[in-house]
């Protein structure tokens, strides 16, 4: 096994925050001390972070954080995004981790040990008898049952996905280190589905005491926490100020060489600002950097860019159901004509390109396979001349969030390739409450959109998701996520498939062949990974890429020695 | 005077129920739907609708128009569908650092510009003037992010002078907090290091918002003593040998005073509404980010709460003002 200082320096390495000789020196002296260790009789303690590291005795530091987006709430059943799942991986643990680095593994947080019955449908949780909530009192199964039953009870949010597999009376504890959740639907990835899930475990005695008009404690909630992670709130002042502070015995430990004394969140919602914090020693990390400031950043002393490629994927969606992109053909002759180099410059080649549907980092993703539409000029006049529309002389919509310049640069970039068809593309940048309430049904749809969108990763999920005609031909109409609204019997009944499926050859049959139906009917061009790009000073130590767009302050400490 | 404020007391609910009604229809017809924004992107279609149903939304527009007003006049603001926080609290939170950034770029505006409208006018079409016209018509037209953003790089990038961004020293304690007005605070519990660090976060916002304070008040005062220095009554005072000195102070100031006194108030109700560029940039955690942020995410309550408040807000300065006017010429009569 390998000790975790030489796991960080490898780490340190990688990212580019130590050089080549710095690493060969730090590793040479390692492997002296543990050499004179075992020769004095001392080698069990290399096996020890603190007693191995070069950075021992580093004192605890408070690190401040520049994020891009406020922590809207806390409530452990409500909403999620970035901001808010990076403050609870903090304040609650639960059943996995999911942040031990890319592609995301599942990892055992609250859950020790876990096991499905054959078919998938009854999950059994063996629950740790070590967590302590921050009052103290023990955390036991009951927590967990209460905290997915409540999420599962408020239907909010949190609990879209889970919804779909579970319910209130499906989740029990014989005892209080066991849970078991009988599924409605079987659902072989289930544990990865509650590990991206990342339900935080919240104390029931703690949210009933707070109870307001049988709110289980929601309005309480919103700004206070009753979990048992490895920081607890120290000021919270919404809008302003988000300040943690470590539990130094926290029931899991610290597994880097040091720790942090506590985290402050500070909302900045300018990228300039956070760039600028950055630069100033302000922020100790600034998170969504653009990534124009990435070569400022990189050139000043003391802090650098990390950019890496998560889980958001930003498409081109046509309406297939009305106007000139419900024509095949059209489709095509867009998606031919569309120059992904052009659109790579214009992001300064930070731009990792989907070739299919599914992304990197999802299950079935090829990363063998070649983009399915490449900018051909001579294939997009094929395919034009194979529609009613080979003549041009009209105009059309291409739709993207209001102020988002890589969004626009396509739209240009796509405008500026079908002026020479006759075709005149109006760029009209819209708020994303319009374009979601734009989603709902085709009449209301445009013909493209530019739309970014952010799944678990789970195939099924992300297929079906966008390109089920049950996620959008229904009665209270469709998400962003559906905007083409794609349909084809064929693919619904696969996907149908997909879903109940415990065979995992089966499973993996139906995304290839999904996949490859996909693209054959180009409801969309899937066109580029996004980047998740993090300024982080070279005092921050501990960093793993996970996938996300925030850290985990958990791995992280603190060291001014270097 | 008691019946005069009064009729301005009784006529404030009639404004609201009007800014009510506007602001409701307006909050309903743009396009979007925020309830489906607010149950995310994986949401069931029964989510949907349980969202719905929980904020009202599923009921007809008059009777969801006058359940608002119902809770409004028993102190209930509402709720935010996009993260459940109670908005009447939040209102208050963002507004106090609004009222705290106002008064302070008032004071600096007034500091500046009611000199600078007098050594222009003293010395007209001189040096002096030209300078202070430049300085007071680019502080007027050149964008206030623009300049928050330059202030930021030189003063706290650059120089390390002054916080880049925020409202507190994130490694400093919070301050206690009493009226939400952190300068007043510290000093009110004589946490004088509190109240350095206070100040160096406003420092920067309120240079900017208060530029525009300067312009104006340079440029109206300006205006209005050159036009009264032309007066007869002036030229009189000239050729009694009364000093120059107090033909300004007694004179001159007195007699302009009254329009810079209504176009402040009219500054000081604008700043009140927020300032959403300044605060976005320089992340001051005030009522026009709070109001901004609810109408990109169409969360009506906070739209309506934050509309209405600042709409209160606005006729009180109002009223304010107008018994100013009567402290500083006492032949304006309540009627």
């Amino acid at each position: 096994m390998t000790p975790p200082v030489v796991n960080n320096l490898i780490a340190e390495f990688r990212a580019g925050r130590m050089s080549r000789r710095q690493f060969l020196a730090m590793l040479t002296t390692l492997g002296a001390t543990a050499a004179a260790g075992t020769v004095l009789g001392y080698a069990p303690a290399l096996r020890s972070t603190a007693a191995l590291s070069p950075l021992k005795q580093i004192d605890p530091k408070v690190l401040i954080y520049g994020g891009g987006q406020d922590v809207a709430t806390i409530d452990p059943s409500d909403r999620v995004d970035y901001s808010i799942s990076a403050i609870m991986r903090q304040l609650y643990d639960r059943l996995f981790r999911f942040e031990g680095g890319w592609p995301q593994p599942i990892e055992a947080g609250l859950c020790q040990e876990w096991s499905s019955n054959e078919d998938a449908s009854v999950w059994t949780f063996t629950i740790t008898d070590q967590a302590k909530f921050h009052d103290g009192s023990p955390l036991t199964a009951m927590d967990v049952v209460y905290s997915y039953q409540r999420t599962l009870r408020f239907q909010r949010q949190r609990s879209s996905l889970l919804s779909a597999y579970l319910s209130v009376d499906g989740v029990t504890a014989p005892d209080a280190t066991t849970v078991v959740m009988t599924l409605t639907t079987p659902y072989p990835a289930f544990d990865r589905l509650l590990a991206f899930l990342e339900q935080p475990i919240v104390s029931e005695a703690i949210a009933t005491a707070n109870e307001v008009d049988g709110d289980e404690g929601a309005a309480w909630l919103v700004d206070h926490e009753a979990g048992s992670g490895p920081f607890k709130i120290a000021n919270w002042q919404v809008g302003t100020v988000y300040e943690l502070e470590a539990v130094p015995d926290y029931w899991q430990g610290w597994p880097g060489a040091g720790r942090l004394s506590g985290v402050v969140w500070q909302k900045s919602e300018d990228a300039g600002t956070r760039k600028s914090g950055l630069l100033s020693g302000n922020f100790d990390i600034s998170d969504t950097i653009s990534v124009t400031d990435v070569e400022e950043i990189n050139s000043t002393a003391g802090i650098a860019a990390a950019v890496n490629f998560g889980l958001l994927g930003g498409y081109l969606k046509y309406n297939t159901q009305e106007g000139p992109t419900a024509d095949l053909n059209f489709r095509k002759f867009l998606n031919y004509s569309f120059n992904r180099q052009a659109f790579a410059d214009s992001q300064l080649g930070f731009v990792n390109a989907m070739t299919g549907p599914i992304p990197e980092g999802i299950p079935g993703y090829d990363p063998n396979a070649e983009p399915q539409y490449t900018y051909d000029p001579a294939a997009a006049r094929a395919a034009l001349d194979a529609s009613p529309y080979k003549d041009g002389g009209f105009s059309i919509d291409f739709v993207y969030v209001s102020g988002l310049d890589f969004e626009e640069a396509a739209g240009l970039i796509l405008l500026d390739e079908l002026r020479a068809y006759n075709i005149t593309l109006n760029l009209i940048p819209k708020n994303w409450p319009d374009i979601v309430g734009g989603c709902s049904v085709p009449a209301g749809g445009a013909p493209i959109a530019f739309i970014f969108d952010q799944f678990p990763p789970l195939a099924d999920t992300w297929l079906i998701e966008k390109y089920s005609s049950k996620s959008w031909d229904r009665p209270t109409g469709g998400s962003y996520q559906a905007c083409s609204f794609y349909k084809n019997d064929e693919v619904d009944a696969l996907l149908d498939e997909l879903r109940v499926t415990v065979d995992a050859a089966r499973s993996e049959e139906i995304v290839v062949m999904v996949q490859s139906m996909i693209a054959a009917d180009a409801p969309d061009l899937p066109l580029y990974v996004a980047p998740n790009v993090l300024g982080l000073s070279n005092r921050v130590k501990g960093f793993t890429y996970f996938g996300d767009i925030s850290v985990d302050f958990w791995r992280l400490w603190i060291d001014d020695a270097t | 005077m008691l019946r005069y404020l009064g009729r301005r007391l009784l006529l404030i609910p009639v404004v609201l129920i009007g800014l009510s009604i506007l602001t409701f229809t307006i909050a309903r017809i743009v396009p979007g739907d925020p309830v489906k924004l607010a149950a995310g992107p994986q949401a069931r279609p029964e989510q949907v609708e349980r969202l719905r149903a929980d904020f009202g939304l599923d009921r007809p527009l008059i009777e969801q128009y006058f359940t608002y007003m119902g809770g409004l006049i028993q102190g209930n603001w509402g709720y935010s569908i996009s993260n459940r926080r109670a908005v009447g609290p939040d209102l208050v939170r963002y507004f106090m650092a609004t009222l705290e950034l106002t008064i302070l770029s008032t004071i600096i505006g007034i500091s500046i510009g009611i000199p600078l409208a007098i050594i222009s006018a003293r010395w007209r079409d001189r040096f002096p003037d030209h300078g202070a016209r430049f300085f007071s018509i680019g502080a007027g037209s050149i964008p206030v992010f623009w300049i928050a953003i330059v202030l930021q790089i030189v003063l706290a990038q650059n120089l390390r002078l002054l916080p880049v961004s925020g409202r507190v020293d994130p490694r400093a304690d919070f301050p206690e907090i009493i009226t939400g007005m952190l300068l007043v605070d510290t000093l009110l519990r004589g946490n004088l290091s509190g109240f350095g660090t206070a100040l160096r976060y406003i420092i920067i916002p309120a240079i900017c918002q208060s530029l525009l304070v300067i312009s104006v008040v340079t440029r109206q005062l300006r205006g209005d003593l050159l036009d009264m220095m032309n007066k007869d009554f002036v030229r009189v005072a000239r050729a009694n040998g009364i000093p120059e000195r107090l033909i300004w102070m007694r004179y001159l100031m007195k007699n302009t005073l009254i329009a810079t006194v209504s176009m402040l108030g009219f500054l000081i109700g604008y700043q009140l509404g927020g300032a959403p560029l300044i605060e976005y940039v320089l992340d001051w955690p005030g009522i026009g980010q709070y109001a901004l942020k609810a109408a990109l995410l169409l969360d009506f309550q906070p739209i309506m709460g934050a509309t209405l408040f600042v709409g209160c807000v606005i006729v009180v300065v109002n009223l304010l003002t107008d018994l100013v006017y009567r402290r500083i010429d006492p032949r304006i009569g309540f009627k």
